[in-house]
């Protein structure tokens, strides 16, 4: 075995990720005062430059290459994602400063902790091997609970971090013990290709099920899944409002990235999707409850924090209809779950860069009540935040409506779905009326109280981008699916 | 002596820990209980890898030790900022956010 240097300009986006991180852990040590704002411009440096990077491989990633004694691959789908992750990491970082001035903790660790999350997510999703897998969601969730606690004016902040932080490490080690049984029963495999070679033999160990299952338990906090799902209100509604979208949108699209993956080619025999005890049926199972769970307390929210909160869980389900899906051998069902990943990312990004704008430092307005008049008051804002919500709830012509409508098309294939469909329909239109009080307070209520947002310029370009993101996908979804179409084709 | 003895007290090692995070309301047990988890798994994964002859346990079991650590690290970060806004690190108190 030698090792091969030149195997790491593939993976030159999270190579600048992790080295701009440092960087900037380096400046801040030097940084007083004003100058900390230029840090954030050296984290959106690097997400510009890793931008670069992923474009300028996606020509060489037609066919997917392995790499380090199969531990990585280079394919379209991690490519595709990775330019989704590091997206949301330049909004982040372009949400955050104001946000952070405004509230009064603006630190370089901040701006690092984003990249390293992110370069955790673009590991996760190029990881076709148990360790590597482990390593890339440790490396993203990590960052995720500093990023959660660090607001340290805020009791809110560090509760949420210890309920995020617990659940979270929970869930590691239902996937360390988890991996183990499957290296015992595969004898001796972590690699994705050489567990699904193993399959047959492993399958006479009740051990190889129940590492299987633990596996996907571990997956399913991550994704906040129900029954899984207990700490994502509290850990979304405490955390600094612009790491909620990057949390909500990012580590979200990174374990479902890992789902789809492991369950494409590690757990893709036929002996583990079908049947009572196949993951299909439980999975399709979990994902109706999540719909439901996570719609019906919404409705309840008068948080409009919380309120997106408890509908990124239900979108979590959505989600698992497609993945459901591509188990089932529906063949557009994997590029239907990267759209809507690209799609709810950028609109998850923008309903919460909306509501980090909003508030300041005496005075966050969070409820649904606080929002009037600001239809009158900022009608750019109220727009884009009416769009965000609209795109949530599946209206056309926002990219969440296609996102639903591929998904949906592709669980119509496979005949065994049809009632999971009906569920999912019946739910988002449940869905659109929580997301439309909001924009009837912002818009037909009258405000009771002067309104004075955080401002700032950087926020004021992410809405920007996060709003013509969100109508570009909705008026050519069909490019975005290309892109994401010519993954499927193995 | 044979693998399963093994297998058995990881297991055992790992329901200990699950009870611990889910029934301990003490965020500092809470975290021993995740710490047993690991452990289990760790223990597991030797186990296995004893009786296959096969090294890539071994190594995968430093790995697990070095991200237990690093959790150790950011969980305890996380209890002392919690502890100093509330003086407690009791979980039934944490509820902020419990509507």
């Amino acid at each position: 075995m030698s090792f091969d240097a030149t195997q790491l300009f593939a993976y030159a986006p999270m190579l600048i990720l992790i080295g701009m991180g440092c960087l900037i852990l380096l400046a801040e040590t030097f940084a007083q005062g004003a100058s900390r704002a230029g840090l954030a411009w050296l984290g959106i440096a690097g997400c510009v430059g890793a931008l670069i990077a992923i474009v300028a491989g996606w020509a060489g990633a037609a066919e997917p290459t392995t790499h380090f004694q199969g531990m990585l691959v280079v394919d379209r789908m991690a490519l595709f994602l990775d330019g989704t992750f590091v997206a949301a990491a330049l909004l982040t970082l372009l949400f955050a400063p104001p946000y952070l001035r405004e509230q009064g903790f603006e630190f370089g660790e901040f701006y690092a902790m984003v990249l390293f999350a992110t370069a955790g997510m673009v590991m996760v999703i190029h990881a076709t091997h148990l360790v590597s897998l482990l390593i890339g969601i440790e490396t993203m969730s990590l960052a995720a609970y500093v990023l959660t606690g660090c607001w340290r004016r805020s009791l809110r902040s560090a509760e949420g971090a210890i309920k995020y932080f617990l659940m979270g490490a929970f869930a590691t080690g239902f996937l360390v013990y988890g991996m183990a049984m499957v290296y015992g029963t595969t004898g001796g495999e972590l690699s994705y290709a050489g567990i699904a070679s193993k399959v047959p033999q492993a399958t006479k160990s009740p051990l190889f099920y129940l590492g299987e299952y633990f596996i996907l338990v571990a997956l399913g906090f991550k994704v906040a899944a129900v029954p899984f799902h207990m700490w994502a209100p509290d850990a979304y509604e405490g955390a600094p409002t612009p790491v909620t979208g990057f949390m909500a949108a990012g580590v979200k699209a990174a374990a479902f990235g890992a789902i789809v993956r492991l369950l494409g080619s590690a757990f893709a025999s036929p002996l583990l999707v079908f049947d009572f005890t196949g993951w299909a049926s439980v999975l399709a199972v979990l994902a109706a409850a999540t719909m439901t769970l996570g719609n019906l307390a919404a409705i309840r929210q008068d948080n409009v924090k919380r309120l997106l909160a408890y509908s990124s869980i239900s979108h979590a389900g959505y989600l698992l209809i497609g993945v459901v899906a591509s188990g089932l051998g529906v063949a557009s069902a994997k590029p239907a779950v990267l759209f809507y990943l690209a799609s709810y990312t950028f609109t998850t990004l923008g309903a919460f860069g909306v509501v980090a704008w909003i508030g300041n430092r005496s005075d966050e307005r969070l409820y649904v009540d606080d929002w009037a008049g600001v239809g009158t008051a900022r009608p750019a804002v109220a727009l884009a935040m009416t769009l965000f919500l609209l795109s949530l709830g599946g209206v056309p012509p926002t990219g969440g409506f296609f996102g639903k409508f591929y998904l949906f098309r592709a669980a119509m294939e496979s005949p065994q779905l049809h009632w999971l469909v009906v569920v999912a329909v019946v739910n988002s239109m449940v869905s659109v009326y929580y997301y439309l009080r909001v924009v009837v307070s912002m818009y037909f209520r009258d405000s009771t109280r002067a309104l004075a947002p955080t401002e700032g310029a950087t926020m004021r370009l992410g809405l920007l981008l996060t709003a013509i993101a969100v109508v570009l996908l909705g008026i050519f979804p069909g490019t975005v699916v290309e892109w994401a179409g010519s993954i499927a084709l193995k | 002596m044979p693998t399963t003895y093994y297998l058995v007290l990881s297991f055992v090692l790992f329901l200990i820990g699950t009870a611990g995070v889910l029934l301990r309301r003490n965020a500092l047990i809470a975290l021993m209980g995740i710490e047993l988890q690991l452990n289990g798994g760790n223990l597991a994964m030797l186990a296995f890898s004893r009786e296959l002859g096969d090294l890539k346990g071994h190594v995968f079991a430093f790995i697990i030790i070095a991200l237990a650590a690093a959790e150790a690290a950011v969980g305890l970060a996380i209890l002392v900022a919690l502890f100093r806004g509330r003086q407690t690190v009791n979980l039934d108190e944490a509820t902020l956010m419990k509507r």
